[in-house]
C-alpha cells in the first residue's frame, strides 16, 4: 500500500509485526513533501510508537482479520474459543489474554484477532455482567457515599463494590478499567 | 476511547463567516484595481509540482491551482486580475488539508512583490475583521536568516545537492530522496532543497513560527525553491523573489515576482518532471500552451499570490481544523 492510504485504524506490517494506526496527522510544509505522522500500536504486544512516513513511501498492509468467537474453557496454559458458525476452535496463550481472563465467562462472545491466520489477540466487549459469588458484609449504618467493600465474581476476580451489593446479585464491570459500574437488576 | 471531537462552528455561523469573508476579499481586491475572473476547473495540464497530485477528470485533470490559466489571460492583456477558485489536490487529508479547497489568487500587473505582500496583510485584516477578530502584526524575514537562527548554519542558497546533504547531516536532518541519485544536477538540487525545506519546516520552522505567533513573511528563497518566481541578485546573492506568509504558524499564502523567461520556465518544469520521475510518481503533461503564450505574447511584469481561504477562515474563527469551518456536507473525500 501507498502512504497516501494511511488512515486511522489502518493495519500495517512492520518487521514482521502487525500494527494498527491509532493516531494520524498529515502535514505538508510549503511546496514540500507530505509527512504522515502516525502513532502506531503493535497489535500483539500493545506497545505504541511514533512513526513518520514521507509521501511516495510504500508500506506493507498487515493481513489481519477479526472474528467473533465464544469462550469455551481454560486449560491451564491457555484459553479455548470457538467460532459458533464453523465450530472451529483456537487456543489463545495466557500472556495474550492477560487480565482479560478476569472477565472470561463461559460462552462470552469476544473478537479474536488473527494475523496471518494465527490468533494473536482478543478484544473484549466494553462491559460484562457477572454474578457476585462472595462479598464482605456491609457495615450497617455506614451511609457515606463512595465507601466500598471487596467482592468476588464467578471467575474469581476481586472487585470493589458499594456496600449494598449482596452475594447472588449481578454487577456490570467495565473491562477497560476493571471497575464496577452498576448493579444489574433482572 | 478517544474523546469525540467538538462539532466546530454551528452551521448558521459558518454560512455567515463565508458570506462576510468572500465579500470582504472581493471588495478589497476590486478596490485595489483588480478584475475578477473565473477560469475552468477542468484543465488539460496542471502546474506541475514535485509533491502535488492532481485528481484526474478525463480527458484532463481538476485544477490544482488557477495559476497557469490566469497567466495565459495576463499574457493576453487582462490587466490585474483575481479569482476565488476551487482547487483539488489528491490525498491531502488532515486537520489543515483537504482534497478540495479555495484559493484566492491574484496578479498585480507592472507591480512589485512588496505590493503583493501588502495585499496578503490587507486580506488577512479584512477577513479577521469580518469575523470580529483583531488584526495581526507582521514581520518579514529572509528564509536563510531563519535557517541560521534555528540551525546555527549559514547557507548561501546556491549549495549543490551534495553540499546541502552534508550541512543537513551536521544538524541531524536526514535527507533521503530518490531524486538525490538522479543524473541531472538540477533534479538533484531540487530534490535536496525540497527535502531540506520539508524536514526543516517540520522540525524547526513550525515550532519557531508557533512561538512567534502573529503574521510572518519568509522571503528571498534559495533558487532551487523558486517554484515559478523570478531569481534575481539580492546583495550579491542569487535568490528567488518569492515569499511565504504564515499566521500563528499556519501557512497561508505563497507569492512570486512571476518568472517570465520561457526557456527558464521550461527548464523548471523539466526539473520537476525529473524529480517526479525519480519518485516514480505518475508522469504529468507539461502545459505547452502556457509555454507557447510565454514565448508568443510574453507575460507582463507582475507579482502574484495564492492564499488558502479556508485556512484564513479557520484562523478567523479561532478554529483548529478546516472541518470546523467548512461548508462541505458529505464531500466524497476518503
Amino acid at each position: 500500500m501507498d502512504v497516501s492510504d494511511l488512515r486511522k485504524n489502518a493495519k500495517l506490517e512492520i518487521d514482521g509485526q502487525p500494527y494498527v494506526v491509532v493516531e494520524f496527522q498529515f502535514v505538508k510544509p510549503g511546496k514540500g513533501q507530505g509527512l504522515y505522522k502516525c502513532k502506531i500500536k503493535n497489535m500483539i504486544t500493545g506497545s505504541v510508537l511514533d512513526r513518520t512516513w514521507r509521501s511516495g513511501e510504500k508500506l506493507e498492509a498487515a493481513n489481519v482479520e477479526s472474528r467473533k468467537m465464544q469462550f469455551l474453557y481454560a486449560t491451564g496454559e491457555g484459553f479455548t474459543f470457538m467460532d459458533s458458525g464453523t465450530y472451529e476452535q483456537v487456543e489463545l496463550r495466557e500472556d495474550i489474554v492477560g487480565d482479560d481472563k478476569n472477565y472470561l465467562l463461559d460462552n462470552l462472545e469476544c473478537d479474536i484477532l488473527f494475523y496471518n491466520d494465527r490468533p494473536v489477540g482478543l478484544s473484549m466487549p466494553s462491559h460484562v455482567v457477572m454474578e457476585v459469588t462472595e462479598a464482605e458484609p456491609g457495615v450497617k449504618g455506614d451511609t457515606a457515599t463512595g465507601v466500598t467493600k471487596n467482592a468476588w465474581v464467578s471467575t474469581g476476580y476481586q472487585i470493589a463494590v458499594p456496600l449494598f451489593i449482596k452475594v447472588g446479585e449481578k454487577v456490570k464491570i467495565d473491562t477497560r478499567t476493571g471497575a464496577y459500574v452498576e448493579r444489574v437488576n433482572e | 476511547m478517544t474523546a469525540k471531537r467538538p462539532p466546530g462552528l454551528p452551521w448558521p455561523a459558518r454560512v455567515a463567516l463565508w458570506d462576510r469573508a468572500l465579500g470582504a476579499v472581493r471588495d478589497r481586491l476590486r478596490a485595489a484595481g483588480m478584475r475578477e475572473v473565473s477560469t475552468p476547473v477542468r484543465v488539460a495540464a496542471v502546474a506541475i509540482e514535485p509533491f502535488i497530485e492532481p485528481l484526474t477528470a478525463p480527458p484532463g485533470y481538476l485544477a490544482t491551482s488557477p495559476e497557469l490559466a490566469m497567466k495565459r489571460l495576463l499574457c493576453r492583456g487582462s490587466g490585474s486580475i483575481f479569482q476565488i477558485s476551487h482547487v483539488f489536490r489528491a490525498a491531502e487529508l488532515g486537520d489543515r488539508h483537504a482534497e478540495e479547497f479555495h484559493l484566492v489568487e491574484w496578479y498585480r500587473v507592472d507591480d512589485e512583490l512588496a505590493a503583493a505582500r501588502a495585499d496578503v496583510e490587507a486580506l488577512v485584516d479584512v477577513v479577521l475583521a469580518a469575523a470580529g477578530r483583531p488584526a495581526v502584526s507582521w514581520s518579514t524575514f529572509a528564509i536563510l536568516d531563519v535557517v541560521a537562527a534555528t540551525l546555527g548554519r549559514e547557507l548561501r542558497g546556491d549549495e549543490d545537492a551534495e553540499a546541502l546533504v552534508r550541512v543537513a547531516a551536521s544538524v541531524d536532518l536526514e535527507l533521503r530522496d530518490p531524486g538525490l541519485a538522479a543524473r541531472d544536477p538540477d533534479v538533484r538540487r531540487l530534490a535536496a532543497w525540497t527535502a531540506f525545506f520539508s524536514e526543516w519546516s517540520d522540525r524547526d520552522l513550525d515550532p519557531w513560527l508557533r512561538d512567534r505567533g502573529g503574521g510572518v513573511h519568509l522571503c528571498d528563497f534559495p533558487p532551487a525553491l523558486a517554484a515559478l518566481a523570478e531569481v534575481r541578485d539580492v546583495g550579491g546573492a542569487r535568490l528567488a523573489a518569492r515569499f511565504e506568509s504564515y499566521v500563528d504558524g499556519v501557512e497561508l499564502a505563497n507569492g512570486y515576482q512571476e518568472l517570465r523567461d520561457p526557456a527558464e520556465q521550461a527548464a523548471r518544469f523539466a526539473a520537476v518532471s525529473g524529480l517526479r520521475d525519480a519518485h516514480q510518481l505518475p508522469a504529468l503533461p507539461i502545459d505547452e500552451r502556457f509555454l507557447g503564450d510565454l514565448r508568443g505574447f510574453g507575460l507582463p511584469r507582475c507579482a502574484g499570490v495564492a492564499l488558502g481561504l479556508d485556512r484564513l477562515l479557520m484562523i478567523a474563527a479561532a478554529a483548529e481544523r478546516l472541518s470546523d469551518i467548512s461548508l462541505a456536507l458529505g464531500s466524497p473525500g476518503r
